[in-house]
This record gives structure tokens, C-alpha cells and sequence, in this order.
């Protein structure tokens, strides 16, 4: 009998796994969609997108739910606990990156029918490409439970925050040559933003999956901060000096 | 006739796979009874007599046909779980491609439940673009077999052939539409101002369709004809080709130079198409330059290739489009494309002169920051230069066979460096 209940367990456990890497599979695909989408104006493929995004909260909303009354209900423990609670996070992530694709979509709908440079045109499609490289790289290092390969994930982040600055600078070199107007420079920066956002979502599913494989938590809150972390002096925080 | 094709093979991979199935189940007797009974029913009978008739041999030979084929295999049981892929289906798991495929997957498995086959066409967002079909049939007494087939390469192809047909009856039918109408003008017109401007653009657009015949008859010229047997100075077609192009430039400013050693190399090919390809991938960097661009021709030589690469700073090629610009009439930005007065055959003709002397042209682009092309022609068809200083006639020194082998493998200083590196 208790022999029966684990096995159910562990189904469920798989299941859910299943369910996220299905998840984070479509938004790798949904990245290049939204990426081609804003740069062929393509506004019925955009409609698709925005409307087929009810199906990710709702999945994840499910997935959460099923995360909940398997912590509630079989207590688990250890690395089973932590990819239970791991899971909570990276299905947050990933339902996150998908509306951060819809976004995309929505900002290809405002600045149609403006024609961009082909050098914005240029860093928009790397942008893209690299935003699809760290999502694939974290969708996969979750199925296959890679650590390592999720570690990498921090360097090609770094990489696709690069260009979001060379992509803000030509945003600003087109506007004083004066080929795009002030609408669809403010509409492009914020498309710019948005794939460093996924970007950092695809680095958040990565520090998960290290947590699930061994453990592993970021040394201090501010390793993503440009602040130096503040100094606990006889039990004060105190915050650290400027300059 | 394709899909007869596949037809035929998938009927075929269907009864392997049953073959594979009924002599997994014979030989491995640990599978409970009653999940034997349910995974093949009749269909075990069947082709367990085959594997009685024929032998364990082919049974194990044909699962190991079956492993490595190139086409991806899954078999599920009653229940719809997996229980066998092949090497092509298991080199996906693992990967985003094979989240998404096996979820498409299941879906099929559970319509064949009512006992018809189940397909579908799954697109993948590139890069590179990637298409599968993937196949879904029952096996008679449960359980269902797929295949996935990627037909990425098909699928390009037949785009290819639709928008050739397309593309080439609006290039030969545009120009000659306009003359018809510019003709029905002249004749009404007894304004001399205006019968000047429209006989001009009745020349203008004869021109236009003139060139895009000559394109289309040499680029047949070179299909057909496989003749490589002048020497010819390919740094001479390259100075040849940039004066060319500093000509073609003068009207927007465009800087056209030579990087690198000017040493001469001879090498054995066709001197007319060998020029035309040179020619071509120089004029298009100059055309698809900006006012002031840089466009740097540079010759390179290693052990396997020598390559011709010509280098600009110009509008660039969108990635969507990269794979596809060596197309015939393959148009990028069709509104341009007019404008510069290209006929949409150059890259193509390119394209076919590297093939036909063995080698392979390729692109690197970058919207926005200009395109790479690099032209590739094999090493082997390098011959030692002429003593005699006489380029115009070089045919009689055409070396033979024997001698052409032992330069292609006698290249010293790449070889002597080749340890350091």
C-alpha cells in the first residue's frame, strides 16, 4: 500500500516537472515568434500571441496549485521539497517571460507601419536570438537537471544586457538622424527592456535548477546589485558607504 | 509522388516496428502477462510467426535498421506510455524541440485511440527554422507506433519552387506590362516633351527585361557547361572586378579596395563565369553600400579552400532572410531592389559558378552593420603560375591531372606551420 502512495507521488512529482519544461518550451518558442513579429509588423500573428497568453497563466495557476497540494499533502522532504519549491518560482518565471512576449507583440501594434533602420532592425534580432538562447539554455538545464550548464546562464545574461545599452544608444543615434519619431523610440526602449527581462527570468530558473541539483543559493541578496551589500556592525545594519 | 514515397515507407516502418515489437515481447518474458497481451494482441501472432519463420536474425536486424533510422520511431503501449524510441527520437529528449515534440506526441497517441491515423506539422522557430511531421498510426489490439519526420529541408525547398514560379513571371511580365502601356501612350500623344519622356522609359524598360533574359541565359550557360580548364589569375579577376565596382561606386561614394597580399595565384576554372561571380558579389556590396561605406575585397588561401571575401559595411541582410538570398530572383527589399536596377539573379549565378568548380559560397550578415560573403573555391585547383608573362593565353599551359594532385597536396609553409598552430 505505502509502496502504491510513493509511486503516485513520485507521477506527480513527474508530472508537474513535465508540465513546467512544456511551459518553458513554448516560451523558447515564443521569443523568436514575438522577435519576428515586431520586426515584420505582422499584426494577425501578434493577435495569436496576445490572446494565447490566457493559456500560460492558466497553466500556471494550475501547475502552482497541484505544487501546493502535493507540499500539503505528502510532505516531502529534501530535494524533493526543494524542486516542489523550486517549482513554484520558475513556473512565476516563466509565466512571467511569456507575458513579457506579449508585450513585445502589443509594442509591434504600436509602432506599426514605422519603418525602423536596418541597425535597429539589426540589434532587435540580436536581442531576440540571445533572449531565445538563455531561455532555451535554462528550459533545457531543468529538464536535463544540469547545474553547470545553469550556472552559465549568469555570463550569457550578461552578454544580452550589453546589447539592451547598444540597442538604447541606436535607439538615440536614430532619433537625432531623425528616422523614427519620439513614440516609437520610447515604444522601442521599452521592447529593450523587456528582453533583458526575460533574460533575467531565464537566469532566475537557472539559479533554481542549481538549487535543486545540489542546493545551492546565491552567496548574498546583492549579488545582482550594483550596491555593496550593507554591514551588520553588533547586530545594526548598516548600510554601506557611498562612492 | 513524395508522399507515395512516404506512404510507402510509412507502411513499411509500421510493420518493422511491429516485427521489433512482437519479438521484443517474445524474447523478453520478464513484461507481465496480461501487459503482453494487451501491447500487440493479433498482431503478435502474426508476426511472431515471422519471427519463428525468419529467425531471431532479422528480428534483431531489423530493430537495429529501426534504431538508426534517420526518421524518429515511438511506440507507446495501450496505456499511451512510451515504450520504445529509436536513436533519431531519443537524441530530442532532452532538449526545448523535444518537450514540444513529445507533447504533440501524446496528443496523437490519444486520437489514434479510435483507430485512425493522426498527423501533424510542427514548426519550430528557429534559428534554424525546423518543420516535423509528425505520424501517428494505431497497432491493430493497442497501443499506437509515430514517426517524425523532419522536413525542414522539403519544406524550404518547395517555397523555393512557389516563390520562383511567382517571382519570375513578375520580373519578365512588370517591365513588359509597362512598355504595353507607355506604347498605348505614345501612340495617342502628339506632345514632343512628353513622347520623349515616354519613349525613354519604353527603352528604359526594354533594357530592364533585356538584362534579366541575359542574366536568366547565362545563369543556363553556366548550369549546363562544366569546363574548368583555363588558368586563370584570380587575382587579376579580383582587380578586374573592383575596378569594376570603383566604377559602379563614383555615383554614391562608395570606397572599394584590396586587402592583403597581392601575390598572383592561378588557379583552374572558367575564366568568363569565375569573373562573373567576382564581379557580382563586388557590385552588390557596392550597390547595398551607403553614401560613404567601405567595401574590402581580400583573397585567402589555406590548406583546403581558397576564398575570395568581399566585405562591406551596407545595409545588411535580416536573418530570416539569409538563407535564402542565393535564390533566383530571392528579393530581400523588393522596393530597393528596383531602385538599384538589379535583376535578382546575381546571387544565384554566384552561387552556381562555386558550385560547378566545387566549391560553396556563404553569408555572414548583421542588419544594419553589412554583409560577409565569402566565396570558396577547393584548394586542389590551384596550378603553379606560368614562367611565360602572358595571362592572355594561359590555355596551353594547362597542367595535367598528375601535376595538378601533387600541387593540391604540396603546400609547404602551411604545412610546416602547421605544428605551432
Amino acid at each position: 500500500m505505502s509502496k502504491e502512495l510513493r509511486s503516485n507521488f513520485h507521477e506527480q512529482l513527474a508530472e508537474i516537472g513535465a508540465g513546467i519544461a512544456r511551459m518553458s518550451a513554448g516560451v523558447t518558442e515564443l521569443v523568436p515568434r514575438a522577435t519576428q513579429i515586431l520586426l515584420d509588423g505582422d499584426l494577425e500573428a501578434a493577435e495569436y500571441v496576445i490572446l494565447g497568453d490566457d493559456e500560460y497563466d492558466a497553466k500556471a495557476v494550475e501547475l502552482e496549485e497541484r505544487c501546493f497540494s502535493v507540499i500539503a499533502l505528502q510532505a516531502p522532504v529534501a530535494s524533493d521539497l526543494r524542486s516542489l519549491v523550486s517549482a513554484i518560482k520558475i513556473i512565476a518565471d516563466i509565466e512571467r517571460s511569456a507575458d513579457l512576449c506579449v508585450n513585445i507583440c502589443k509594442a509591434a501594434r504600436r509602432i506599426y507601419s514605422h519603418d525602423l533602420d536596418p541597425s535597429l532592425r539589426g540589434v532587435i534580432q540580436k536581442m531576440g536570438d540571445q533572449a531565445r538562447v538563455l531561455f532555451k539554455e535554462a528550459t533545457e538545464a531543468y529538464i536535463n537537471l544540469d547545474g553547470p550548464r545553469a550556472a552559465a546562464l549568469h555570463d550569457m545574461d550578461s552578454y544580452l544586457d550589453d546589447l539592451q545599452r547598444q540597442f538604447i544608444q541606436v535607439i538615440f543615434e536614430s532619433h537625432a538622424a531623425g528616422t523614427i519619431d519620439l513614440q516609437v523610440a520610447v515604444q522601442l526602449a521599452v521592447v529593450a527592456r523587456f528582453f533583458e527581462r526575460i533574460g533575467d527570468h531565464a537566469v532566475n530558473v537557472g539559479d533554481r535548477v542549481r538549487y535543486i541539483v545540489d542546493g545551492w543559493v546565491p552567496e548574498h541578496p546583492y549579488a545582482e546589485s550594483d550596491n555593496d551589500p550593507p554591514e551588520i556592525v553588533d547586530g545594526v545594519v548598516v548600510p554601506a558607504a557611498q562612492g | 509522388m513524395p508522399s507515395i514515397v512516404a506512404l510507402f515507407g510509412g507502411v513499411a516502418i509500421g510493420l518493422v516496428i511491429g516485427v521489433v515489437l512482437a519479438h521484443r515481447t517474445a524474447r523478453t518474458v520478464r513484461r507481465p502477462k496480461a501487459a503482453s497481451n494487451d501491447l500487440t494482441g493479433s498482431a503478435v501472432t502474426a508476426v511472431g510467426n515471422i519471427s519463428e519463420e525468419f529467425g531471431a536474425d532479422l528480428a534483431l536486424g531489423l530493430q537495429s535498421a529501426v534504431d538508426h533510422l534517420q526518421m524518429g520511431v515511438v511506440v507507446c503501449d495501450a496505456s499511451l506510455k512510451t515504450t520504445y524510441r529509436n536513436g533519431a527520437a531519443d537524441a530530442l529528449t532532452g532538449t526545448h524541440a523535444g518537450v514540444i515534440v513529445d507533447a504533440h506526441l501524446q496528443q496523437l497517441f490519444t486520437e489514434t485511440r479510435s483507430g485512425v491515423r493522426a498527423g501533424r506539422i510542427v514548426e519550430l522557430q528557429g534559428p534554424p527554422k525546423t518543420t516535423y511531421s509528425i505520424d501517428a498510426m494505431p497497432i491493430p489490439g493497442g497501443g499506437a507506433v509515430a514517426t517524425i519526420d523532419d522536413i525542414s529541408e522539403r519544406v524550404r525547398i518547395d517555397s523555393m519552387r512557389t516563390d520562383f514560379v511567382a517571382n519570375i513571371s513578375h520580373e519578365l511580365k512588370t517591365p513588359v506590362g509597362a512598355i504595353a502601356v507607355l506604347a498605348e501612350m505614345l501612340a495617342d500623344e502628339t506632345e514632343p516633351t512628353v513622347i520623349n519622356t515616354l519613349s525613354s522609359r519604353v527603352v528604359e524598360e526594354s533594357h530592364r527585361v533585356a538584362r534579366t533574359i541575359d542574366d536568366l541565359l547565362e545563369l543556363s550557360r553556366i548550369e549546363l557547361s562544366r569546363r574548368l580548364d583555363d588558368a586563370v589569375d584570380l587575382s587579376a579577376v579580383v582587380d578586374e572586378a573592383v575596378a569594376r565596382g570603383r566604377m559602379a561606386a563614383d555615383g554614391h561614394q562608395v570606397q572599394v579596395e584590396t586587402i592583403g597580399a597581392s601575390d598572383r595565384l592561378w588557379i583552374q576554372a572558367d575564366r568568363p563565369q569565375l569573373s562573373s561571380a567576382v564581379g557580382n558579389l563586388v557590385e552588390n556590396a557596392v550597390k547595398y553600400s551607403d553614401d560613404g561605406g567601405l567595401v574590402q575585397v581580400s583573397i585567402r588561401r589555406n590548406e583546403r579552400w581558397v576564398e575570395v571575401i568581399v566585405v562591406d559595411e551596407g545595409v545588411g541582410i535580416p536573418a530570416a532572410d539569409l538563407d535564402r538570398v542565393f535564390e533566383r530572383f530571392y528579393r530581400v527589399d523588393k522596393a530597393r531592389a528596383r531602385q538599384t536596377g538589379g535583376t535578382g539573379l546575381g546571387l544565384a549565378i554566384v552561387r552556381h559558378v562555386a558550385n560547378n568548380h566545387g566549391g560553396v559560397v556563404s553569408v555572414q550578415s548583421q542588419e544594419g552593420e553589412g554583409s560577409t560573403f565569402t566565396f570558396r573555391l577547393p584548394a586542389r585547383l590551384v596550378v603553379p603560375s606560368p614562367e611565360v608573362n602572358e595571362p592572355g593565353n594561359p590555355t596551353e599551359l594547362q597542367p595535367a591531372p598528375g601535376r595538378l594532385a601533387a600541387t593540391a597536396g604540396s603546400t609547404p609553409p602551411q604545412k610546416v606551420s602547421m605544428p605551432d598552430g
